[in-house]
C-alpha cells in the first residue's frame, strides 16, 4: 500500500487539542509578506556526523538554496549528496509535525495529536510510575547517530533521573573501542578520519605525511565532503595509500595498495603486520625505547608491571623497573629516562625466582606466530600483497593509520584498536607532524565527541551505576556511560536481571540499526510504553506509544569546532511543532521535578550541578554556557562564525609530550599513568577488575582479566574448513557505507532514493557463477537468523568469499505487516548473540555467515523507479516560531 | 572563440554523487531528470589486480554537435557569447530527435515540461560570475569549467600541465566532444557513459 503522504503514514484520528499556546503559534498560515526578503546564512551541516560548513539561502524565512562554505578548514567549501539533500529532509511531507499519541493498537498506525504539554506531562507521570512500581532502572533509553542527535543529552537525562541503563546501536559497535582504547593508550585522539579526528589529514598543502594505511576506513564514502575530498588532496600530494577492506570502495581504487581482506580477520592481519614488524626492526627503535612503555617489566604470573615505586604525586608517574644491561640487573626508570641505564627493550629475566619480560617481549611472543603465510591463509589475501603493504607502510615515514569502522562491528573490537595503536606507536607516528595521532589544538567549546550537553556522569547514585545491564562485565562501556545493547535487549525478553518497563527511544530506525532486528520487534511488545521521537516515522514509530516530532540539523543550533575555527551550526529556519531533543530532556526533567523527583529537582540547581550545568530553558542558555571560555556569546558567534580561535600554527601543535612541564621541568609525556604511550595495556586489567578510571563506584570484577596486549580470536560463525554452519551459509557478510545516507536516515528522501532505491549485494563473477546470480538479479540473502533480499552487483571488486550489503530500510511500507524494516534489511541477518568482546560487549555486525539464492522479483510494495518517490518530494511550508530557541 | 567546456580531473572523482543532488538543487530537476551522472569504469583486470575509476559524465558540448544538427526547432542551439549548447525550453516541442542523436545519452527529457533537458553549465549562476553548482560543491575538487580557447584559463592550464599523454575525451563519432578528461593513475577505458550501469533497479521477472 503506497502512502502519500505524512497523514497517510502516520494518521491522525480525531480531537485536535489546540488549546495550548504552542500550538496556537504553530498551525502559521502563509503570512502576507509585503517585499521579499533573502538573507543567505552560515551554519554547519548535521546529515551525517562531519559537520561541514554550509551556507544556507533563506527566502521568507522558507530554505531554498544550499551550498558548501569554503571558510570551512576542513569541508573547504564542499558538500555532499547527503547534506545538498537538506531541504528535501527539511521539507519532507512525512515529517513529524506535532506530539501524536497512539490511540489504535500498537502497529495500527491510529494517532491522535496532543500538545507538548501533555506529551511532557504523560511522559514524566510513565517515568515516575515506573520508577515507585519497579525502580528508576526499568526505565531505559536509546539514542543512535543518525538524524541529528544531541548525544549526550540522553545520558544526561538518565543519570539525573537514575537510570543507568541507555544504549546505541554504535557505541560499542561504533567508535568507544577505538576512542577508548586509544585514550587508555596515549591519551590523545584517535584516528579516525570519519570521526573528524586525523586532522593531520587537512594539511596537505605542507604535512610531511608520506603513507596512509585505511584500515575498514573509506572517507570517500562516509565523509566525501570532508575526509574523503582530504585524502584527494594527499593523494594528489604524492602521499601512498594501502586500504585494508573486502571491497573495493573508492578508497581502495585509488589506493597503491588494496588488500581485500576477510570480514572478521582484521585483527590476524594486524597481528602479522606487528610481527614483521619487529621481526625487521623496521620500528623506530628510540621512541619505542624512550616514550613507550614496552621496556618495562611485567610480572608474566601477575601481568602487572613491576614498579619500583608507587608515586605519591598524582602528578608524577610510578617509577617503573627495567633492565639494565651495563649491570644486567633490574633497575628502577626514573621518569623520563636515566642515560646512565642500557636499558633493554627485549628479554626474559628470572630474579629472586620470578619471571619477568618486558612487555616488548610479551609483544613479541604474542604476535610471533602470525607470520605473512599465516595471515595470508586466514585473511584471504596474497602473502605478497600483504608484505607490499607493509613495506608500503614502513618505508613511507612519516605516516599514520586510520581505523575505520569495521573493525569495531565484530567482536576483536577492542583487539583491534590496540593492534591499529600499537602499529602507530611502534613506528614513532605519534605528535610529531605527519603523523594521525595528535593533540591539537580546542577551543574547549564542546565535550566528548563534540557536543554540548555535560552528561553529569557523577549524578548517578552509586548503587544505580552498579544496576547498569552489561555493565560489570564489559567494563569499557563506562566511558560512554552506556548499558550493553544485548543485555537490554535480554532484560526486556525474560525480565532479568529486573523487568525494563518504559523505553524513550530517539533516533533513525532501530529496527534496522541494531544487529537481529526480529529479535528487537518482538521484544518491544514487552514493554510498557514506548516514546519515539525523531524527524519523522520510521519502522520503530510502528511499534510506539507516543511519537514527538524533532528538529532537522537546519533547525538546529550548536557549536561546532572544525580545526582552528568555531563554526555556528543555528537554525535558519523553523517548521511545526518540532523541537531539539535538548530541549525535550529538560523539559522531562522539569516535569519530573514538579513530580517529586528529587534527583531532577536538584539538576535545576545551579551550585548542586556545578561544572555539569543545570538543566536549561532555552538552547542559548545551554550554548553560552559552552562558549564561557572563548569570548563568545552564542549571539555573537551565529553573526561572526566561522570564526579562528586560534592561529593554524598554534593549533598544530606537534609534538606536546616533549613540551617541558612548568611545574616539573620535565616533558609533560603523554596523560597515561606512566606518562608514556602504553603498549601493554596493563590499564585494561585494573578497568576489567575495578571499573576505574570510567566507572565513578569500584565494580566487582568481571568473569576475566582482559588481556593487556591484543589477541586474534576467529569469528563464532566461521567459513573456515571444518566449519559446519559454512556448509549451508557458505559466504561471509560484510557491511558499509554508500554516500547517500547517513545509518538509518534518508531513506525517505526522493533524490537520495532516486540514486540509490534498493540496497546492492556485491557478489564477486567467481562465486556469482556458482550460486547462478547474474549482475542486477534480485536475490534473496539468509542467515541464520532470517532472509532479505536485494540485488546483486557483480563485481571484481570484492572478496569472492565475501558478499557487501548496506543497511536499509523501506519507509514506503511502513504501513504495511512488514512496517519498512522487513524486506531489504540487513541487521535482519546480524548477530545480536554471543561471544562479544571482553572489554566492550561488541557484537556481530560484520564477520557472520549467509547463504545467496535467486529470487523471483523484488518484494512487494517497495519503490524502485524515480517517478515513485514523488510523493516524498518537499513541500516547503511557512516558517513557525520555535519556542526553545533564544531567551526564554 | 570562446568555448566553455567542463575539464575533469579523473583521478579526483571519489564517485559520491554529490554533483548529481547539487544539480537537481540548483536546478530543479524533476526525478528521473538528471544533467549529470558518476559512472563507475571497471573494475578491469584480474582480481585483485584491478583497477576502477569515476567518470563524471554530462554534455560533451561537442564543437560539431549531433543535437543542434538534428533539432528541427532550432531549440538545441549553440550560444554565440560562450560557446555552449543550450536547449531553449520555449522552442522545444520535446520531439527527442536531439535526445536520439546524442552519441553519449547526455540528454534527458523532462516529463513534466515535456521538454529536451541537458547540462546548461549552469548558464544562470555563471552570468552572475558563479560557478556550476557541480563544480562548487564536488568533494574531489574534480570538476572545472572555463574557456578551453583562451590559454590563461584554469582548464587550459590544467591540461597543458597534465601533457598530452594523459588528456582523453569520450569517443569521437565526428562530433568532436570538447569535455576534457585528465586520467593519470589509471589505464583510461573507452566505455561510453551509456552502457556503464548508472543505479541498479532489479531486474524483474
Amino acid at each position: 500500500m503506497a502512502q502519500t503522504n505524512f497523514f497517510a503514514a502516520t494518521n491522525v484520528v480525531a480531537g485536535l487539542e489546540l488549546n495550548d499556546a504552542n500550538s496556537a503559534l504553530v498551525d502559521a498560515q502563509q503570512q502576507a509578506q509585503p517585499k521579499d526578503s533573502i538573507k543567505t546564512i552560515k551554519t554547519a551541516c548535521r546529515a551525517c556526523i562531519s559537520n561541514c560548513g554550509v551556507i544556507a539561502t533563506v527566502k521568507n524565512g522558507r530554505v531554498i538554496h544550499l551550498e558548501g562554505n569554503p571558510e570551512d578548514p576542513m569541508s573547504k567549501g564542499h558538500m555532499c549528496a547527503k547534506g545538498l539533500s537538506g531541504i528535501q529532509a527539511l521539507y519532507n511531507p512525512n515529517r513529524n509535525k506535532y506530539p501524536l499519541v497512539r490511540v489504535g493498537a500498537r502497529g495500527e498506525n491510529k494517532w491522535k495529536r496532543i500538545t507538548w504539554t501533555t506529551a511532557i506531562d504523560t511522559i514524566a507521570h510513565k517515568l515516575m510510575a515506573a520508577r515507585r512500581d519497579y525502580g528508576a532502572e526499568s526505565v531505559f533509553c536509546s539514542t543512535g547517530g543518525g538524524g541529528n542527535p544531541e548525544f549526550w543529552s540522553i545520558s544526561r537525562f538518565c543519570n539525573i533521573f537514575g537510570t543507568p541503563n541507555w544504549f546505541e546501536p554504535g557505541c560499542a559497535q561504533c567508535y568507544l573501542p577505538r576512542m577508548c582504547i586509544y585514550d587508555m593508550m596515549y591519551g590523545g585522539t584517535n584516528a579516525s578520519i570519519a570521526d573528524s579526528n586525523a586532522q593531520e589529514v587537512y594539511f596537505a598543502h605542507d604535512t610531511k605525511m608520506k603513507c596512509l594505511v585505511l584500515w575498514g576506513a573509506d572517507p570517500s564514502y562516509s565523509s566525501p565532503a570532508m575526509g574523503g575530498s582530504a585524502l584527494v588532496d594527499l593523494r594528489a600530494k604524492g602521499v601512498k595509500t594501502v586500504v585494508i577492506d573486502p571491497r573495493m570502495t573508492p578508497d581502495a581504487a585509488k589506493a597503491d595498495v588494496w588488500l581485500p581482506v576477510r570480514p572478521g580477520s582484521d585483527v590476524a592481519l594486524q597481528l602479522a603486520w606487528i610481527n614483521y614488524i619487529i621481526a625487521h626492526k623496521a620500528y623506530n627503535h628510540d621512541f619505542v625505547l624512550k616514550w613507550t612503555n614496552l621496556p618495562y617489566l611485567v610480572n608474566t604470573k601477575t601481568k602487572m608491571q613491576w614498579r619500583a615505586a608507587k608515586s605519591a604525586d598524582p602528578k608524577q608517574p610510578d617509577t617503573f623497573m627495567v633492565w639494565d644491561r651495563k649491570t644486567q640487573s633490574a633497575q628502577p626508570l626514573a621518569y623520563p629516562w636515566n642515560d646512565d641505564l642500557d636499558v633493554a627493550l627485549s628479554g626474559t629475566y628470572v630474579i629472586n625466582g620470578v619471571t619477568y619480560k618486558t612487555g616488548f617481549q610479551l609483544l613479541k611472543e604474542r604476535v610471533a606466530d602470525y607470520t605473512l603465510a599465516k595471515a595470508a591463509a586466514l585473511c584471504w589475501v596474497p602473502e605478497a600483497k600483504i608484505e607490499e603493504a607493509i613495506l608500503t607502510f614502513i618505508n613511507n615515514m612519516p605516516g599514520g593509520l586510520c581505523i575505520g569502522v569495521a573493525t569495531d562491528q565484530s567482536p576483536n573490537s577492542a583487539q583491534a584498536a590496540m593492534a591499529a595503536g600499537i602499529i602507530d606507536m611502534l613506528m614513532g607516528d605519534v605528535e610529531r607532524p605527519g603523523a594521525l595521532l595528535q593533540r591539537f589544538g580546542t577551543a574547549g567549546a564542546t565535550n566528548m565527541i563534540g557536543y554540548c550537553v555535560p552528561p553529569a556522569a557523577s549524578k548517578l547514585p552509586d548503587e544505580q551505576l552498579k544496576k547498569r545491564l552489561g555493565g560489570n562485565e564489559y567494563k569499557g562501556l563506562h566511558m560512554w556511560l552506556a548499558a550493553h545493547a544485548p543485555s537490554v535487549l535480554h532484560a526486556i525478553e525474560t525480565s532479568e536481571p529486573y523487568p525494563l518497563r518504559v523505553w524513550l527511544e530517539r533516533s533513525g530506525n532501530k529496527l534496522v540499526n541494531l544487529a537481529d532486528s526480529k529479535r528487537w520487534a518482538a521484544a518491544s511488545k514487552k514493554v510498557d510504553f514506548i516514546v519515539h521521537m525523531y524527524m519523522y516515522p520510521t519502522s520503530f514509530s510502528a511499534y510506539a506509544d507516543m511519537l514527538l516530532p524533532t528538529e532537522e540539523w537546519l533547525e538546529t543550533d550548536m557549536i561546532v569546532e572544525s580545526c582552528n575555527k568555531l563554526i555556528a551550526r543555528q537554525a535558519v529556519t523553523h517548521t511545526w511543532e518540532t523541537m531539539d531533543e535538548t530541549m525535550i530532556w529538560s523539559k522531562l526533567a522539569k516535569r519530573c521535578a514538579e513530580l517529586g523527583h528529587e534527583g531532577c529537582q536538584k539538576a535545576f540547581d545551579a551550585d548542586y550541578m556545578g561544572s555539569d550545568l543545570k538543566y536549561w530553558d532555552s538552547m542559548e542558555e545551554l550554548l553560552d554556557a559552552n562558549l564561557k571560555n572563548t569570548g563568545f556569546t552564542w549571539q555573537q558567534l551565529k553573526q561572526q562564525a566561522p570564526v579562528a580561535y586560534m592561529s593554524e600554527a598554534d593549533y598544530r601543535s606537534y609534538y606536546v609530550y616533549l613540551q617541558k612541564d612548568p611545574q616539573t621541568g620535565q616533558p609533560k609525556g603523554f596523560p597515561t599513568p606512566s606518562k608514556k604511550c602504553e603498549l601493554y595495556l596493563e590499564r585494561l586489567i585494573t578497568l576489567g577488575r575495578t571499573g576505574q578510571p570510567y566507572s565513578h563506584c569500584e565494580l566487582p570484577a568481571a568473569s576475566q582479566d582482559y588481556d593487556p596486549l591484543p589477541y586474534y580470536e576467529e569469528p563464532y560463525e566461521s567459513p573456515l574448513k571444518g566449519s559446519q554452519l559454512a556448509k549451508k551459509y557458505p559466504l561471509v557478510m560484510t557491511n558499509g557505507r554508500v554516500p547517500y545516507f547517513h545509518h538509518g536516515t534518508l531513506r525517505n528522501a526522493a533524490w537520495t532514493r532516486e540514486l540509490y532505491p534498493a540496497p546492492e549485494v556485491w557478489v564477486h563473477p567467481a562465486t556469482a557463477k556458482k550460486f547462478g546470480i547474474a549482475d542486477d538479479d534480485w536475490i534473496w540473502v539468509e542467515s541464520l537468523r532470517g532472509k532479505v533480499r536485494g540485488i546483486a552487483k557483480v563485481t571484481t571488486g570484492i572478496n569472492p568469499g565475501a558478499v557487501y550489503m548496506e543497511r536499509f530500510w523501506n519507509p514506503e511500507t511502513l504501513n504495511t505487516k512488514t512496517h519498512g524494516w522487513q524486506e531489504m534489511n540487513v541487521n535482519v541477518l546480524s548477530r545480536s548473540q554471543a561471544p562479544y568482546n571482553d572489554v566492550f560487549g561488541t557484537y556481530t555486525l560484520r564477520g557472520y555467515l549467509v547463504n545467496i539464492t535467486k529470487a523471483d522479483s523484488a518484494p512487494e510494495g517497495v519503490w524502485l523507479q524515480p517517478k515513485d518517490f514523488k510523493p516524498w518530494l518537499a513541500t516547503p511550508s511557512a516558517p513557525t516560531p520555535d519556542i526553545t530557541k533564544g531567551v526564554k | 572563440m570562446k568555448k566553455i567546456t567542463f575539464v575533469i580531473e579523473v583521478d579526483r572523482c571519489i564517485g559520491c554523487k554529490g554533483c548529481q543532488i547539487a544539480c537537481k538543487l540548483e536546478n530543479q530537476l524533476g526525478l528521473g531528470t538528471m544533467r549529470n551522472e558518476i559512472k563507475e569504469i571497471g573494475p578491469t583486470g584480474t582480481y585483485p589486480n584491478i583497477q576502477m575509476y569515476f567518470l563524471p559524465t554530462m554534455c560533451q558540448q561537442c564543437e560539431n554537435p549531433a543535437c543542434v544538427k538534428v533539432c528541427p526547432t532550432g531549440a538545441c542551439h549553440v550560444n554565440e557569447a560562450d560557446g555552449t549548447i543550450q536547449i531553449d525550453r520555449d522552442k522545444c516541442i520535446g520531439c527527442g530527435a536531439c535526445r536520439r542523436a546524442c552519441p553519449y545519452g547526455a540528454i534527458s527529457f523532462d516529463q513534466e515540461m515535456n521538454v529536451a533537458d541537458k547540462c546548461t553549465l549552469c548558464i544562470q549562476n555563471r552570468r552572475q560570475g558563479g560557478l556550476p553548482a557541480c563544480v562548487k560543491n564536488c568533494s574531489g575538487g574534480a570538476l572545472h569549467v572555463g574557456d578551453i580557447n583562451d590559454p590563461n584559463s584554469e582548464v587550459a592550464r590544467l591540461l597543458a600541465a597534465a601533457g598530452e599523454d594523459h588528456i582523453y575525451s569520450l569517443r569521437d563519432f565526428g562530433n568532436h566532444p570538447s569535455v576534457r578528461y585528465i586520467l593519470k593513475n589509471d589505464k583510461w577505458q573507452d566505455v561510453l557513459p551509456q552502457d556503464c550501469v548508472g543505479v541498479r533497479r532489479g531486474r524483474q521477472g
